[in-house]
């Protein structure tokens, strides 16, 4: 029963983990067409000496210190001389392939979780019948 | 007392083994996309319960030997599977972990099943019927 419970530990730290990533994915898309925005990273770590070890731990938010884009309109109240402004280095296609993905990974472990409870609850039949 | 019968030891160390490996599932499913993690199993039923294959964790020949906590045998027998490493170090295939969820969880269906049926006919003996 223990490794059980331990399972059902691990795959919500997965969730979460996921969950969190997604926030940050949200966020990126949401600040797309934000002057000088930066886009926010997070990266996971296996956490071995915590309470279940393996659990997923999300790691320090980081920004992407690529290049922003350089947008060309003179009207805009933030262009310099050469009539452009730095907008954000956020790619909308790299943020929707990041959001599948963790939608993927955070269905996997929602079907881990929920195939552990279905192996408990059939062990708590063994004792009903 | 029914410890002692065989079929239901078998099958209690069978439902045992499907849960541990499940644990390690879902430890590789939770950091799939971990840098670095390497994916573990462990070794099948079958070859864990053969005397001649390596056995999970530490045997103890003599009654006086001291056994090993739980999380250090499921840690022990854990093998590396010696995957492919994608870009980022991480070793972990999701669709080889749900085929192995989906082997693990008919094993835990069939231990139990044993376990009923073995207690069934236990009870059948003692001539209280089903």
């Amino acid at each position: 029963m223990n490794s059980i419970l331990q399972t059902l530990g691990l795959s919500a730290s997965g969730m979460s983990a996921q969950a969190e990533r997604l926030r940050h994915v949200s966020e990126n898309m949401a600040n797309s067409d934000t002057p000088g925005y930066r886009r926010k990273t997070v990266s996971f770590d296996a956490d071995m000496r915590g309470e279940v070890p393996g659990a997923v731990e999300v790691g320090k938010v980081r920004l992407d210190t690529s290049a922003l884009t350089e947008i060309y309109d003179p009207g805009h109240p933030l262009a310099d001389d050469s009539g452009s402004y730095d907008g954000s280095n956020v790619d909308l296609l790299i943020e929707i392939a990041d959001a599948r993905e963790a939608q993927r990974s955070y269905e996997a472990n929602l079907k881990i979780f929920d195939q552990a409870r279905q192996m408990s609850q059939g062990l708590i039949d063994l004792l009903r019948r | 007392m029914f410890n002692n019968i065989e079929m239901m030891q078998t099958a209690q160390a069978m439902a045992r083994h499907a849960s541990d490996r499940q644990s390690l599932i879902a430890r590789n499913v939770a950091n799939a996309d971990t840098p670095g993690y390497r994916a573990r199993d462990l070794p099948s039923f079958a070859d864990s319960i053969n005397s001649s294959a390596p056995a999970v964790g530490l045997r103890a020949t003599r009654a006086g030997h001291i056994g090993t906590p739980d999380t250090a045998v499921e840690l022990a027998g854990a093998i590396d599977n010696g995957a492919e490493p994608s870009p980022n170090g991480n070793t972990v295939s999701v669709e080889t972990e749900m085929v192995k969820a989906a082997e693990l969880r008919q094993q835990h269906d069939m231990a139990m099943a044993i376990y009923a049926k073995a207690r069934d006919i236990l009870r059948t003996s003692l001539g209280r019927g089903q």
